[in-house]
């Protein structure tokens, strides 16, 4: 239907226009500024589901879906590096574009979908119209309102196609302009404090990936190994990885070469770095090591981790609703999948080395979140405590790494990790939606102050029993799948962990069940006759309830075509010669299963 | 053996409630009242569908019973009753019938649920780094199996969740919230039978979880109140607590044995290479003489041999289980079990789950989903080693003890019944950690309806007197005889009376244990447990029977009749207008026909072939016997044995409680006087054993403690150092702002002033006076002409 080129780019482009058009719409024009906002979020989801289609549909998949770093390879950035040169798609339809921005730095617009990404692309999408829905009941400075959302669409989906990581770097910064302006100026009493708190918590996270991706950048082989010594082992085209200016070998005093030609990667592409990764030792134990610390960092700020979270709940609770649901439903999955997208395939030896403490961060950071939340009386910092806890579970899956004893199980780990990324996606869009839709009829968000609500808004409390009850973790619910993947995985890799991870499970029921009966159960006259969900709202709430159900039931909805990419990961971490060395060097203590009879 | 039709029976029989779930949830507002007869067709579908699988199992599962097989001899556990279990894991198929080795009566049936992990490349396990094919996915299935038991539970669970549905239409008629009550019945029959239908342990906690959410809704289901409120999340929690223990159960299982799959863990032969070869935990390499599995040493890594299929052929694979996995495995899913079914320490919850309706409290507090915690022991028995089935039968004496000398000085019926509850699934635990696999699940199976009987009737008194105070009432029997007459029967089959279903299964529980310490006599106490609480049941049960319905309505001022008066001074005062007895009436049709319906199983539930002379083996039973797993010891008809012991506890309970509470004119024991004699234990019973106190102190408090510190940590620390850095921050740099302002542009600062200074100076010269300009050139040329002949001096 469309070309790669684009309707990739039109992804991004297409939010980032109707922002500048809403700029055009005269300021008293409120309906038709909120009109086309919605449509243009519309268009931008509509876009996703057409890409989905394409990576799933029968006669494209073959082309759409293969493994990522395939069809990268397919599209070679053209030699002459001119900007204007290479605006044809070598490969039509496989999801990929390609195409030299600023040669000299060899850094390319280069955008691309894989299941990861793709899952990611279409939760925005949802999310950006139902929280452009949610907007409707904004009046102040409506048009800036706007205008900023659609700003702040547009570079959510760059960075979720961004391959290039000087893009995605360029994405990811401008993502905080807009979430700055739109806390900052449409949010709560104390809204200053959080923007800018916000602003620069991020900011010092995103110093960190810039290190990291400049480190992968200029790195020069650690001396033991280049890529020239790789060669046999390397992509095809690695003559582009080193291409570009290259110094000449230094000679030494009395004349002889350098032995090992000082060579950089020269290149910000993440699929190609990963195979480097991957494949070679060029990348060795301790640039690994710095690589894959300074990507943790940079992104459990986002993610949030403990210890980098206390931005989220004076975020959350500043935000507008709307806002709230975007950050919650799409920000913070942004820290997940730059983990899952460039620190672990880009530092799989430093990722398995590390792997123990990331594993234990997000054990800690689940128990911790969840027992902060259990303390909270304001509503919305209880949800927002809750995604801390919630998003421990990305860190844990991800860092599940027993990959010597059946990796498989490991797996299990990733793809609860970024089922969990969706499912939080999900609920804690909805939730935050909720308590939304409670603090503009009752003005409180105080739990001690709510109570008796069932009674009185029944459509509404039965959409918060189940979203709740999603979030917590009740089968059939699209929670439990995250939740249980990554715990079973956690077994396979360190008892301990998994069975503190398990046992957090009751702290979850402990503050969902508490805060449901706090807000709905009970008797309260002092809110009586408050009006039940409008259709606007139901509209709203009903794709996540209709989401959450349909994903608890049937995980496959998204496994399927989500499951391959996510084994490409592992599978990128199990070759990785690095992390290989590690396994050798402590292989287990009992082996469960012979490997010749692991089924094939 | 069993063909797919009835296989389909059960399918359908599980998801007719679903289907009926959906829409009354979808439709609740155009359906209103008429939820309660989709509700009810469905499970009475589901009942006629399960009566019909059951039925048609019968034939093959006695055959399978009284086969010749080898094991069945007394005193040793049987090695296998299955005869051959083979090929249970497929995956993958669509549906699966039995093999030429299937068991007697097995359908198994299922499709993958998630599958991932396939296609790994190189598996590092050989850290050679070879390339190798790559991996096959790891499956989680969704499957249902069903056997002898699940097939007997399906019908126990439809019978009296029919009659529980058509009792709640009479009992919930003028509630507002009627419709909402049967669309959670709904939801519970669907989680409840997929329970039952689970082939796979990951399938049993999801439905595990789902029957806890709507037992939760329906103890909150007048959530109005706030104890109702926090009754239904205590219920959840505590479950939840065993649920943890649960899933490190299932993560040990997963991770070690590679499978979810109850059966192949479970175990039984398989043909290889023309003779059979026992696998899973079915295999006698790890058992002792008594069909118990025990460590050759501490830590023994043991080998058991898993099926694995590969196409068409299933091959066994050794895998190497350290024996601790397998101890805190069994332990982590009992710990499930003890949650679900109330057991001590977790035992809490149950009596405070009677806030929600009394016709909940039958089918899902009494009946059928505490039950399941004893049902899944019974699913998973082969897997538990000798220490954790040890810790079972503890487990169930201290529950059964401890809950009835609770039961024994409540006053509210409902909690009497509700403690007997917990009790009668602590003689189940002990009965199943025994040994006595098929004496647990026979009890299991005749207490349900001898259970739910009583807390119907319960209800039905309820609902004519609006009270559960029991010294408020007393002759109730004139006024509602159906009701007195139908629980005097429960009563007399809980009391273990013979020719009532309770003395039967109870009796078989005994028989177990009497059997279990003559084998090992260091643990006599597991027979002294049961048979003092079986004493303590008579007593209790029939203390309340008389105070119901025996003799005449008591006044709420008159204390003579009270059995524990002087502690519940409060409830006087209020009622001076008589006993709530006098407007007492017998509830109406829809709620009396359950009664009598439940009344029959309640008698003949545990009957031999041949009721007299006493001593055939119940049928029930045999049934359960033909199904048993490896590990269990099968007592035949020789369980008759205990038959005396039994008769003697029945006798001296109820004559106990005839002495203390009949309300006759001879000189009876004062049950006031007893309580002022052992004032402390009665305390001690009256107060719960303080376990509500004790968890408050020690596990709530500290929890919410904690939560709050974090909080506080939180805000003051990890924000502190965020707020520190940030103000640090502000600070170095209005710091430099006044290093800049004062030294880097005061140096500045000073050069422009000097410089304006000098301006301003200057500017005095023009004054605009020709006078002053000339004598300044004047000056100048003086001063130049001066400076030129000192510095240009001419030359000499």
């Amino acid at each position: 239907m469309f070309s790669d080129d684009l309707l990739l780019s039109l992804l991004w482009v297409i939010p980032l226009v109707g922002s500048l058009i809403t700029l055009a719409i005269p300021k008293r024009a409120e309906a038709a500024i909120k009109g086309f906002a919605l449509g243009v979020t519309l268009v931008t989801a509509a876009l996703g589901v057409a890409a989905f289609a394409q990576y799933t549909g029968a006669s494209t998949k073959a082309v759409a879906s293969a493994p990522l770093q395939e069809r990268a390879e397919k599209n070679v950035v053209p030699a002459s590096n001119l900007p204007t040169s290479g605006i044809s798609d070598t490969a039509p339809g496989d999801l990929v574009i390609r195409h030299p921005w600023i040669p000299y730095f060899n850094i390319q617009y280069y955008l691309g979908l894989d299941g990861i990404s793709l899952s990611l692309i279409l939760l925005t999408g949802l999310v950006s119209v139902l929280s452009c829905l949610a907007s409707f009941s904004i009046d102040k400075q409506v048009k800036g309102y706007f205008s900023l959302f659609l700003l702040l669409t547009a570079s959510m989906m760059g960075v979720f196609l961004a391959l290039d990581m000087f893009l995605f770097y360029v994405f990811f910064e401008v993502m905080l302009l807009p979430m700055y302006f739109l806390i900052a100026i449409w949010g709560g009493e104390n809204r200053e404090y959080a923007a800018i708190k916000f602003l620069l918590y991020t900011l010092f996270g995103s110093v960190f990936i810039l290190v990291a991706i400049l480190m992968l950048y200029f790195w020069t082989g650690d001396g033991t190994a280049t890529l020239y010594q790789l060669a046999a082992n390397a992509p095809p085209d690695m003559a582009v990885v080193g291409a570009g200016p290259q110094r000449a070998a230094p000679k030494l005093p009395d004349g002889a070469v350098v032995p090992q030609e000082i060579f950089s990667a020269h290149s910000f592409d993440a699929v190609k770095l990963a195979r480097v990764a991957a494949e070679t030792s060029y990348y060795g134990p301790t640039a690994q090591n710095w690589i894959f610390m300074l990507f943790l960092i940079g992104f459990l700020v986002k993610l949030p981790s403990f210890p980098f979270h206390t931005w989220l709940p004076d975020a959350h609770v500043q935000a507008p609703t709307p806002i709230s649901m975007i950050l919650a439903g799409v920000l913070l999955k942004i820290g997940g999948y730059g983990l899952v997208r460039l620190a672990w395939p880009l530092a799989p030896a430093g990722a398995y080395y590390f792997s123990y403490f990331v594993a234990a961060l997000g054990v800690f950071s689940i128990l911790y979140g969840a027992l902060a939340a259990m303390a909270q009386t304001d509503f919305k910092k209880l949800v927002a405590y809750s995604s801390v806890s919630h998003m421990g579970y990305v860190t844990l899956g991800l860092a599940v790494m027993n990959l010597v004893n059946d990796p498989r199980y490991y797996a299990y780990g990733i793809n609860g990790a970024m089922f969990m990324q969706i499912a939080h996606g999900i609920t804690s869009t909805g939730m935050f939606f909720l308590v939304g839709v409670i603090y503009e009829r009752a003005h409180t968000r105080d739990l001690n102050k709510l109570g008796g609500l069932w009674n009185v808004m029944p459509i509404y409390g039965a959409v918060s029993f189940l979203i709740f009850f999603g979030s917590m973790g009740l089968p059939g619910l699209c929670g439990f799948v995250a939740e249980v993947f990554v715990i079973l995985a956690a077994f396979n890799y360190d008892i301990t962990l998994a069975v503190l991870a398990a046992a957090a499970v009751i702290l979850t029921a402990g503050y969902v069940l508490w805060t449901l009966q706090r807000v709905f159960l009970g008797r309260n006259d002092h809110y009586k006759g408050l009006p039940d969900l409008s259709i606007r709202e139901m509209i709203i709430a009903a794709p996540l309830v209709i989401l959450t159900v349909v994903l608890g039931v049937w995980p496959n909805l998204i496994l399927d075509w989500m499951s391959p990419s996510v084994t490409n990961v592992v599978n990128q971490v199990v070759k990785s010669p690095t992390a290989r060395s590690y396994m050798q060097a402590a292989p287990p203590a009992v082996t469960r299963i012979s490997p010749e009879v692991l089924p094939r | 053996m069993m063909s797919n039709w009835q296989g389909w029976l059960y399918v359908a029989a599980v998801l007719i409630p679903l289907a009926a779930f959906t829409v009354e949830l979808l439709f609740i507002r155009q359906l209103k009242r008429l939820n309660a007869y989709i509700a009810t067709a469905a499970i009475a579908t589901s009942f006629v569908l399960s009566m019909i699988g059951l039925i048609s199992a019968v034939p093959s599962l006695l055959a399978a019973h009284h086969a010749p097989s080898a094991g069945k001899v007394e005193g040793e556990g049987k090695v296998d009753a299955e005869g051959d279990v083979v090929k249970t894991a497929e995956h993958g198929a669509s549906e699966h019938h039995g093999g030429p080795h299937a068991p007697p009566f097995a359908w198994t049936g299922g499709f993958d649920w998630v599958a991932l992990g396939g296609g790994i490349a190189q598996p590092s396990d050989s850290l050679t780094g070879a390339a190798s094919p790559p991996t096959k996915p790891l499956v989680i299935p969704i499957q249902i199996r069903i056997d002898g038991l699940s097939a007997i539970m399906f019908a126990m669970v439809t019978f009296i969740a029919t009659l529980v549905h058509l009792y709640s239409m009479g009992y919930m008629s003028d509630d507002p919230r009627y419709p909402r009550f049967f669309t959670y019945l709904s939801l519970f029959c669907f989680s409840m039978l997929a329970l039952l239908a689970s082939a796979n342990i990951f399938m049993v906690f999801m439905s595990w979880e789902l029957v806890g959410v709507c037992s939760y809704l329906l103890i909150g289901f007048w959530y109005e109140e706030k104890k109702n409120g926090d009754a239904a999340n205590k219920a959840f929690i505590a479950n939840r607590v065993g649920d943890v223990g649960m899933l490190v159960g299932l993560g040990l299982i997963w991770a070690y044995f590679g499978t979810f799959n109850i059966a192949d863990i479970n175990g039984g032969t398989i043909q290889e290479h023309g003779h059979a070869v026992s696998y899973g935990m079915s295999d006698p390499g790890l058992r002792d003489s008594i069909g118990r599995m025990t460590p050759a040493s501490a830590g023994e890594v043991v080998s058991v041999k898993m099926p694995v299929v590969n196409g068409s052929e299933t091959t066994l694979v050794t895998r190497k289980i350290p024996y601790w996995i397998l101890v805190v495995a069994g332990l982590g899913i009992f710990a499930g079990c003890v949650g679900k079914s109330a057991q001590f320490p977790l035992h809490v919850w149950l009596p405070d789950a009677m806030a929600g309706p009394t016709p909940v409290s039958a089918l899902i507090h009494a009946a059928t989903m505490v039950a399941a915690g004893v049902y899944l022991v019974g699913r998973f028995f082969p897997l538990f080693t000798d220490g954790v089935l040890l810790y079972i039968a503890y487990t169930g004496g201290l529950t059964l003890l401890i809950a009835a000398t609770i039961a024994l000085v409540q006053t509210d019926y409902k909690k009497v019944l509700a403690y007997s509850t917990v009790s009668q699934l602590g003689f189940m635990m002990l009965g199943l950690g025994v040994g006595g696999w098929a004496a647990g699940l026979f009890h299991l199976i005749t207490h349900a309806f001898f259970k739910a009987l009583l807390f119907l009737g319960a209800g039905s008194v309820y609902h004519s007197v609006h009270t559960y105070e029991m010294p408020k009432l007393g002759g109730l029997l004139k006024k509602m005889p159906i009701t007195a007459w139908t629980m005097l029967i429960a009563t007399l089959a809980i009391s273990g009376v013979p020719f009532f279903s309770g003395f039967y299964s109870k009796d078989a529980i005994l028989a177990n244990s009497l059997f279990f310490i003559r084998q090992r006599p260091e643990h006599l106490a597991l027979f002294i447990l049961p048979a003092v609480g079986a004493m303590l049941t008579a007593f209790y049960m029939f203390r309340m029977w008389f105070l119901l319905f025996a003799g005449e309505p008591r006044k709420a001022e008159s204390h003579g009749h009270k059995a524990h008066g002087h502690g519940h001074d409060h409830d006087h005062g209020h009622d001076d207008h008589g006993s709530p007895v006098d407007h007492a009436h017998e509830s109406g049709p829809l709620m009396a026909w359950p009664l009598l319906a439940l009344a029959v199983p309640a008698v003949i539930a545990g009957y031999p072939w041949f009721v007299f002379p006493l001593s055939g083996e119940p049928v029930l039973e045999q049934l359960l016997a033909a199904v048993q797993p490896v590990g269990a010891v099968e007592l035949g008809n020789s369980h008759m044995l205990a038959f005396g012991a039994s008769l003697l506890i029945a006798t001296a309970g109820i004559g106990g409680a005839a002495a203390f509470y009949y309300p006759g004119k001879i000189k009876r024991f004062e049950a006031a006087n007893a309580a002022k004699r052992f004032g402390p234990v009665y305390n001690l019973f009256v107060h719960k054993w303080y376990f509500d106190e004790i968890y408050d102190a020690l596990l709530i408090k500290p929890t919410l403690a904690l939560g709050r510190g974090i909080a506080w940590f939180d805000k003051t620390f990890v924000d502190g150092i965020v707020n520190a850095s940030a103000g640090l921050t502000l600070a170095v740099s209005k710091f430099e702002g006044f290093f800049d302002a004062y030294v880097v542009d005061g140096v500045v600062g000073l050069t422009s002033r000097l410089v304006y200074l000098l301006g301003d100076w200057g500017r005095m010269l023009q004054t605009g006076r020709l006078r002053n300009y000339l004598a300044i050139l004047a000056l100048a040329v003086v001063g130049l002409f001066a400076g030129v002949f000192y510095w240009i001096r001419p030359t000499p």
